[in-house]
């Protein structure tokens, strides 16, 4: 591929690719995203490539590999157009047949249709589909446009344009001025308004500036970022280089984590297609700007989220945080102004200079502007990625386009934010998601993990896994962190094995302030979150653990019993035979019965019977 | 020239010169604001977080490190308020809880107001203050300690666990040690200690002058700036 050397070029080039693709009649968009592949859609892509070879239809049909279009539990998925035909759990046997009849003919395989779970009908194209519906998809809906491996994918849809823009008649002043009039706020998980950040690292003296993506991501359940870098690597690529222009760096580093082997391939691929194209390096599409983009692999640190242990880290040093009362956009990485922001927060930033801000701050709610992506997990029908404008209720996000409980068990809360989050309850589901309401409230945006929990799950048994978490990735530089959480711990799971006081409750409410307000980094300040918003909404399930010695939701293994219930004990033996210590007891024919002193409280009985005979006290 | 600055700490106001930090502000004029992993000349690393103050902006307090924040012109300091007590004295039980065996903190924790201790001891013999890292590093260039380990596991430990070639075996890395001292009542053996808080009688007039220097002996043990 030749470099592009001027502006109108660009345009040139997208409408050679454009013309090159009018031979195509048919394209195939099957989802290569993480969460697919998980369920083995690289063997259907492979599939559908062989029978596609066998046929003849290379010039006429097209199929595109894309990155994560957000529903997970469905996959694999393909979208076949024209038609916006939506087929779900697809396995390679139904290659053949796809290309056979959707492909050949345009019928449709009522089989591969999804079933709507309200009224149970066939839905024949994916917009149609109330989960999509419900959804403000405006980054992920590029997802499903282009093959991450291909620049001429992303060109196509009008990508770099609004790098073109930018080069072409805004200067850096402008491009801050229109951030910050967008009202994009980080969404990383401190939502600092972006534009504030850029004019202040924008106005800092110096001749050597960075940019940073941050990309490592690691709050258990989320995966948005992985999904945008995966699926849409340009996208991230082209907002950091109008970040550049703005702020007046020449250098850019993506942090990525090691363990996202797809993301740092997919980023490494679009970063040589850029250079290859002339978009990165010297003098950029013929005008003065240069910038060039590095590529740094995680080790898989949490606290390494964090923006200056992520710069201590991108050094060489080890990655602890430092203070920060000097701003890392005054003195950041390699102590030069450092603009740092979220994979998310990259991406938003072209379609803002290409539509303008008055366009991207006219979603949203009154604090928070545009859209945010969430990674729906947990107790829920439909787990995936879901993009909403800010300010959309709780309750819909978890009721209309999570679809409600998995199992039949009520929903009891939802955790955002990640480990640093709060747990908030089904009276608080009619919040706004918006990064003020949910502070407001105890707990955070965070990076935009939600994890969905039911009646079956512990509050305090939650809080001592996210403190167990922490106490994990704590640098264990600061003293309220490394001995706070650890005491916290101690405190936690002192209660879920029936040792806990009442007095504790009050030492953990002081001990948590201490931790959130003293603590040297973003991790140790919200790292109190889990216990103090569990504290706040489920008092009552600390006081069960503690006074009754009692865990409701029947989870906290010293707290409970497993017992047969002789009533529909059908004597079957499958228990028995499945018990791993040999506690159950009783011949065949015979009402069973648990030896309490040799149980070990496992639960296996509970998942073998097939009569609901084993009962948890 | 060297160029100084105002800065009111709780209240007074202090002329110092600019680059020192609030703590060592303080420390010149006299103003008490506990520290322990704080050493003069060394730089510091707001590891122990004792030293904390509020520093007020736009009238909102932040609660962040003294030995870490550069002064500056028209600064505004609270060192002393309920708050700050209270999150202190909660940093200083957690430290006596982990290791009680050192006069230094058994000190600190009278002085920061601890009055009983609300989780178990555990008898550590390391409160990873990195005095001795950043002393060797920093004064000598032997880089003969670092940090090995994260979170609970972090430890000081020289590399690969063996006496490092570059020790120079000056002994600043023990002298500077607040473990080196034990209690005055001896050393605690597992299973019985406790907050020793004999030295109680050293904040009769503490108490009276609670956001001045009084030259107690409280800060002996841990090289308090003032000595």
């Amino acid at each position: 591929m030749t470099k592009i050397s001027t502006i109108p070029a660009l345009e040139t080039l997208r409408q050679r690719i454009l013309g090159d693709r009018e031979n195509i009649r048919t394209t195939l968009t099957l989802c290569g995203g993480t969460g697919c592949r998980a369920s083995k859609c690289q063997d259907v892509i492979d599939a559908v490539k062989r029978e596609l070879d066998g046929r003849g239809f290379s010039e006429t049909v097209h199929v595109r590999s894309t990155g994560c279009h957000g529903f997970c539990e469905q996959g694999p998925i393909a979208v076949v157009e024209p038609g916006n035909i939506f087929y779900c759990h697809l396995s390679p046997d139904d290659a053949g047949e796809i290309i056979e009849k959707t492909v050949t003919s345009g019928e449709v395989i009522e089989r591969l249709l999804y079933t709507d779970p309200v009224s149970g009908e066939k839905i024949r194209t994916e917009s149609e589909i109330f989960f999509y519906q419900a959804q403000d998809r405006h980054l992920l809906s590029q997802n499903k446009q282009v093959d991450p491996c291909s620049v001429e994918d992303y060109i196509a849809m009008g990508g770099y344009s609004a790098l073109a823009k930018t080069l072409s008649g805004m200067d850096p002043e402008s491009v801050v001025q229109e951030i910050t009039a967008s009202g994009l706020r980080g969404r990383g998980g401190g939502g600092f308004p972006t534009g504030r950040k850029w004019a202040e690292c924008r106005e800092t003296p110096g001749d050597e500036k960075y940019v940073i993506c941050n990309a490592d991501e690691g709050d258990p359940g989320a995966y948005m970022d992985r999904c945008v870098l995966e699926g849409n690597p340009h996208l991230v690529l082209e907002g950091m280089m109008i970040g550049a222009w703005a702020v007046g760096a020449n250098q850019g580093y993506v942090y990525v984590r090691n363990e996202y082997p797809l993301a740092v391939k997919h980023i490494q691929v679009a970063v040589e297609q850029a250079r290859a194209l002339g978009i990165l390096g010297e003098n950029i599409l013929g005008t003065m700007f240069s910038f060039d983009v590095g590529i740094s692999r995680g080790g898989g640190a949490f606290v390494c989220g964090e923006s200056t242990a992520l710069m201590a880290s991108l050094e060489g040093r080890t990655g602890e945080p430092r203070p920060k009362d000097v701003h890392t956009v005054v003195d950041g990485f390699r102590h030069k102004p450092t603009t740092l922001n979220n994979v998310e927060t990259w991406a938003n930033v072209p379609s803002i200079i290409e539509n303008g801000s008055s366009w991207f701050s006219s979603i949203g709610s009154e604090g928070s502007k545009g859209t945010k992506i969430l990674a729906l997990t947990g107790q829920i029908q439909n787990t995936g990625l879901v993009e909403v404008a800010m300010g959309t209720p709780i309750r819909s996000v978890v009721f209309d386009i999570g679809g409600g409980a998995a199992n039949g068990n009520a929903i009891k809360a939802v955790q955002t934010g990640g480990p640093s989050g709060g747990c908030l309850p089904v009276d608080k589901f009619d919040l706004p998601v918006d990064f003020d309401s949910l502070a407001a409230e105890g707990s955070m945006m965070g990076s935009g993990g939600m994890v969905v929990m039911d009646e079956g799950t512990c509050m305090v048994d939650v809080a001592r896994y996210f403190l167990s978490f922490l106490q994990d990735e704590s640098c264990g530089k600061c003293v309220p962190c490394r001995l706070g959480i650890d005491r916290m711990l101690e405190i936690v799971t002192d209660i879920t094995e029936g040792r806990g006081s009442i007095e504790q409750l009050d030492l953990l409410e002081e001990l948590g302030e201490t931790v959130t307000e003293t603590s040297l980094c973003g991790l140790g300040k919200t790292a109190a979150n889990p216990v103090l918003s569990t504290l706040r909404f489920f008092r009552d399930e600390y006081e069960a653990h503690i006074g009754s010695q009692k865990c409701p939701a029947g989870v906290c293994q010293t707290l409970i019993t497993y017992a047969i219930d002789p009533e529909k004990c059908n004597s079957c033996g499958v228990c028995k035979l499945g018990c791993p210590h040999d506690a159950i007891i009783g011949a065949k024919k015979q009402v069973h019965e648990i030896d309490q002193v040799l149980c070990q409280k496992c639960g296996i009985c509970g998942s073998e019977c097939k009569f609901d005979a084993i009962q948890v006290n | 020239m060297i160029q100084s600055v105002n800065l009111n700490i709780d209240g007074a106001i202090y002329s110092v010169s600019k680059g020192t930090s609030v703590l060592e502000a303080a420390i010149e004029y006299g103003v008490c604001i506990p520290h322990l992993c704080h050493i003069q000349t060394i730089s510091d690393i707001g590891a122990c977080r004792l030293c904390i103050v509020e520093h007020v902006v736009n009238g909102r307090s932040k609660v962040t490190t003294s030995c870490t924040l550069r002064v500056q012109d028209g600064m505004m300091i609270r060192s002393n308020t309920d708050k700050i007590k209270r999150l202190r004295r909660n940093i200083a039980e957690l430290l006596v809880a982990q290791a009680p065996n050192s006069r230094a903190v058994q000190d600190i924790a009278v002085r920061c107001g601890v009055r009983n201790v609300r989780y178990p001891f555990r008898n550590e013999n390391c409160v990873l203050c990195g005095r001795c890292v950043r002393v060797c590093s920093e004064l000598f260039g032997a880089k003969a300690l670092g940090f090995v380990g994260r979170g609970k596991d972090r430890r000081v430990s020289a590399p690969f666990n063996a006496l490092s070639e570059f020790c120079i075996r000056c002994g600043t890395c023990t002298e500077l040690c607040p473990m080196a001292a034990i209690p005055c009542g001896g050393y605690m053996k597992s299973g019985e200690e406790r907050l020793c808080g004999e030295c109680e009688s050293q904040m009769l007039l503490a108490n009276e002058y609670p956001d001045s220097c009084v030259w107690c002996e409280l800060g002996e043990g841990f090289q308090c700036g003032r000595y």
